[in-house]
């Protein structure tokens, strides 16, 4: 296939050439490798890249990828980082406006008249393309191996090609996007283009409430699969009735160049005991029936107890192929007389809502900064936490499941200013929708959300989306993760703002914002779901009063589970003032930045820099009285 | 000579008093009181030599907006405490000596004293007039014990016809600013709608804090305090060259105060925009109130403070404090 800049404007284009959404795991050549924390099947393509700013589609420099292409008015840029912060296009905070309001009229495509609306997105005027070139040898431990390439986050539609050749698409800004390289990768003199446009048809799906970036910002990798490959892996732990036994199934996807060979898998107790072992043929597609596990230690937030799986994979000869290492633990989440139980107790939910953020560097953050945030939380008795509004980097997923946080996993979905114009609910034009031209793009991302994350014991909840209304697309959602995992519950308030769908969209009665009194009022009239708030007290400026009213629903009320607290850290960045020269904190609308919504986007419990509000004592002392 | 010696000194000697024409003095070993005549409240509040005011203290009635405060309109219901809290008039002033009312001691009036005049107690009381529509009375009495402490009495005349309070209270401006405060109290800012997370203790706060909201708004209040000292070393007074560390002590009468201490005025909170707008920091603006609105947390657009941390306006606000030296 070729590379069309109308991929752009059509909704039903998200993916082209994608390698199917699998599963996190890591995997190894050796058990040395692995002990020593190093991966020689791995290279980072981290660091400086060749970049090129235009303005729209039709001012980009169209044949850059071809190798023999002129680049030498390129500049360097540094991946991962947005390309608003290497200060080429405007940094821009708005909240449930798109980012265009004001400036372009747009409806997306197949709402309304039903019209494709071509050039919607590759025609704009502004539009602005980041042109992306990376030349580079492959590193010897890649060397005659199958090569894929995986771009953790780009933000938001993007064109690979490899040493000239078109490699793929990719849209959803939030989840790993990876491409197949074997056909065209050579060990040396590699010439790699990315092509990022800042909007297309996802802007209609990406308006969460946060500065409106794009570019490359999170990880870029070069992964070889040894020649026996554990493709995916999907663990299923359950927990028994008593608390004191399971079981774990476990479905493999497996790729193999020569002969297949056999595989061992191991479950291992924390103390380093075998409590399963198993040899088993390799094969394309391998499903463990249950095995029994006696002795089990279940998991929760106060003994996040995890177990190592181990998979070995050898050849015919009984050479080692790969090692892979997963973390899981066992728990049980069910719903009892309208109650949410984890292991047979009611949970309780001390959340906070968390979007991705670095004060230095926006949406692009480092494991550092994922590893402060969970010391605040366990120091602050948090126990939960909702990725709002996307999917975020995978450590954090591993991060929670090591500490007992209680995820509510969302899907990369905002349709915000679709059905919701200056407060009012207002869905004449709303995305997804029931227009079945967007169904697959959002089936996509739930799919997606859902295989990369699957193995995950923290995560309860998976989440639709947030704040893009109701129908018959988002409840194709609903059908997809109740149909595939029966270990956790599906999430999405935005049913409360269209009725119609109470019964096919979210298991539980989700609000945001509603008052102490109307939360009563609800619980009084005989609910039919267990209420949560994915989102409350909203933390911005000085706020958070009031919480006690809140947290007495818990004492009153069973069926009122706890929520997320809006939010965890303030969205603003450090800007060198221009009087001063001092280092200071800007927010929406600092940066010429029209329309904005200024400083509503900070509404943390922690400031910019991550250091705890005032008002964290009081979260302190309210999360530890429901511990 | 040891405190108590002093005091038992002070009270055996009475307090000295200086009826000016525009002016009250009331003195003692070491201190020294100047109520102003013109300036409608106490003008000079001298410790051990040192100065405390810069202005004359008057009644405050506003918090710089939060960001709920805005989100709910509350300015637009309340804004015209903004300008009462920038603007007050002194309507009238009432001396007591020893309990006694006196004539308004200005010429000739007070011709009669003489050089050498001292009394055990002296009471001054300042009513103000609010610029708000329809207007109301607070009167401010500052009652000076033979010890030189000053106790504050501060009453709120409610009307109903006013929109509620963000505040209600005392501020104090000093000439330079605090290198330090201690306090008994609750932990951290706290307001009426937030405090349950604050433990009690005495805590010490290095330098004026001020908690940087994105948006510079009303911060670093402490509910429920006991008594607050704040620490100053260095004064405007050219000829003084020591930079020792000296105190000033406000303690509750009866029940509780909730103060804040930092160097900006609520007017220059409100007016910027940015934590780098906020002028340098030079001076200690203390507020030590008698009531505080809550700061709220449903939500940021629109949903108001629970009833229960609003400020009636209707109703009287009445509380005492007292001043005195460390």
């Amino acid at each position: 296939m070729k590379a069309d800049i109308r991929f752009l404007d059509n909704p039903e284009i998200f993916c082209i050439n994608q390698i199917p959404a699998h599963s996190d795991h890591r995997f190894y050549n050796s058990h040395h490798e692995m002990q020593a924390g190093v991966n020689s099947l791995i290279q980072s393509l981290n660091g400086k890249w060749k970049f090129r700013y235009s303005i729209n589609a039709k001012e980009r420099p169209e044949g850059f990828y071809k190798e023999s292409s002129d680049t030498e008015n390129f500049d360097e840029i540094i991946v991962p980082c947005h390309i608003e912060m290497a200060g080429y296009d405007k940094i821009h905070y708005v909240n449930t406006m798109y980012p265009w309001e004001g400036h372009i009229f747009r409806r997306p495509a197949y709402s309304l008249d039903g019209k494709r609306a071509e050039g919607t997105f590759s025609e704009a005027d502004y539009n602005p393309v980041g042109s992306y070139l990376k030349k580079f040898d492959l590193e010897e431990g890649l060397f005659g191996k199958r090569v894929c390439i995986c771009f953790e986050g780009v933000e938001q539609a993007m064109y690979v090609w490899l040493n000239g050749v078109f490699v793929g698409y990719g849209e959803d800004s939030f989840t790993p996007s990876e491409f197949d390289l074997t056909p065209y990768i050579r060990e040396k003199n590699n010439v790699l283009a990315v092509e990022v446009h800042k909007r297309s048809t996802a802007a209609f799906l990406e308006d969460q409430d946060f500065f409106r970036f794009f570019g490359i910002f999170r990880n870029v990798t070069l992964y070889a699969k040894p020649v026996i490959h554990v493709e995916d892996m999907w663990a299923k732990p359950t927990l028994k009735e008593d608390n004191a036994s399971g079981s774990l199934a476990l479905d493999l996807k497996m790729s193999f160049l020569t002969e297949s060979g056999n595989m061992i898998v191991t479950l291992k107790d924390d103390a380093g005991h075998v409590c399963f072992k198993k040899t088993v043929l390799v094969k394309e597609e391998i499903y463990l029936e249950p095995e029994e596990i006696e002795n089990v230690i279940p998991w929760n937030h106060h003994n996040p107890y995890l177990y190592l799986l181990m998979i070995e994979v050898f050849d015919k000869s009984g050479n080692l192929m790969e090692v892979v290492p997963y973390k899981i633990g066992f728990r049980r989440l069910e719903i009892k007389n309208k109650v949410i139980l984890l292991n047979g107790k009611r949970l309780i939910l001390n959340g906070v809502n968390r979007h991705e953020w670095s004060a230095k560097s926006g949406r692009c953050i480092s494991e550092r900064e994922m590893k402060m945030d969970m010391e605040i939380f366990l120091k602050n008795h948090i126990n939960a936490v909702r990725t709002s509004h996307y999917p975020n980097q995978i450590p954090w997923y591993s991060l929670c499941d090591e500490n007992g946080i209680y995820m509510m996993a969302e899907t990369n979905l905002e349709s915000h200013g679709s059905w919701q114009k200056m407060g009012n609910v207002e869905p004449s034009w709303n995305v997804p929708g029931s227009i079945i031209q967007w169904r697959e793009a959002v089936a996509d991302r739930a799919k997606t959300n859902f295989e990369i994350f699957k193995n995950h014991t923290s995560i309860l909840f998976w989440s639709l989306g947030n704040e893009s209304y109701a129908g018959d697309n988002i409840e194709s959602m609903n059908h997809f993760f109740k149909e595939k995992d029966n270990s956790r519950l599906v999430h999405y308030e935005g049913v409360f703002h269209n009725r119609i769908y109470n019964e096919t969209i979210s298991d539980v009665e989700s609000r945001m914002y509603a008052a102490p009194e109307e939360i009563v009022r609800h619980l009084e009239e005989n609910p039919v779901k267990p209420f949560i708030l994915c989102e409350y007290m909203h933390d911005m400026g000085n706020s958070l009063g009031g919480m006690k009213s809140y947290m007495d629903l818990l004492d009153k009320y069973e069926m009122y589970q706890g929520g997320f607290i809006w939010d965890y850290i303030d969205q603003a960045l450090f800007v060198k003032d221009e009087i001063t020269g001092e280092e200071v904190l800007r927010y929406g609308g600092d940066f010429d930045d029209r329309p904005s919504d200024y400083e509503f986007s900070g509404n943390g419990i922690v400031f910019a820099d991550r250091r705890e509000k005032p008002a964290m004592q009081e979260v302190r002392y309210y999360y530890g009285l429901h511990k | 000579m040891d405190c108590t010696n002093k005091e038992r000194k002070q009270q055996m000697e009475g307090i000295k008093i200086v009826y000016g024409d525009c002016t009250l003095g009331v003195h003692g070993t070491d201190f020294h009181y100047i109520f102003s005549y013109q300036s409608g409240g106490l003008e000079s509040l001298v410790t051990d030599g040192k100065e405390w005011l810069y202005r004359v203290p008057k009644p405050t009635f506003w918090r710089a907006t939060t960001d709920n405060d805005r989100g709910n309109k509350f300015p637009l219901r309340s804004g015209m405490w903004l300008g009462a809290d920038m603007f007050i008039d002194c309507t009238g002033i009432d001396i007591f000596v020893d309990d006694k009312k006196i004539e308004m001691p200005i010429a000739p009036e007070n011709n009669r004293y003489s050089g050498n005049e001292t009394a055990e107690k002296v009471k001054i009381i300042f009513t103000y007039r609010t610029i708000t529509v329809p207007a109301t009375t607070v009167e401010v009495a500052y009652e000076i014990t033979a010890a030189g402490d000053i106790e504050v009495h501060v009453h709120y005349y409610g009307n109903k016809k006013l929109p509620e309070l963000p505040v209600f209270g005392m501020r104090f401006v000093m000439p330079t600013k605090a290198v330090s405060y201690r306090y008994e109290g609750l932990s951290g800012e706290t307001y009426p709608d937030r405090m349950a997370g604050g433990v009690e203790g005495i805590y010490e706060v290095e330098g004026l804090p001020v908690t940087k909201y994105l948006v510079p708004q009303d911060c670093n209040m402490h509910m429920n305090t006991k008594w607050l000292e704040v620490f100053r070393n260095t004064t405007q007074d050219n000829s003084n060259m020591d930079s020792s560390i000296f105190g000033l002590k406000f303690s509750s009468v009866e029940k509780e105060f909730a103060f804040a201490c930092i160097p900006y005025t609520a007017e220059e909170l409100e007016n910027a925009t940015h934590q780098e707008e906020l002028p340098a920091a030079r001076r200690t603006v203390v507020s030590i109130l008698g009531a505080v609105r809550g700061v709220g947390g449903i939500n940021s657009w629109g949903a108001d403070v629970e009833p229960a941390y609003h400020i009636d306006a209707e109703k009287d606000i009445k509380y005492s404090f007292k001043i005195s030296r460390i």
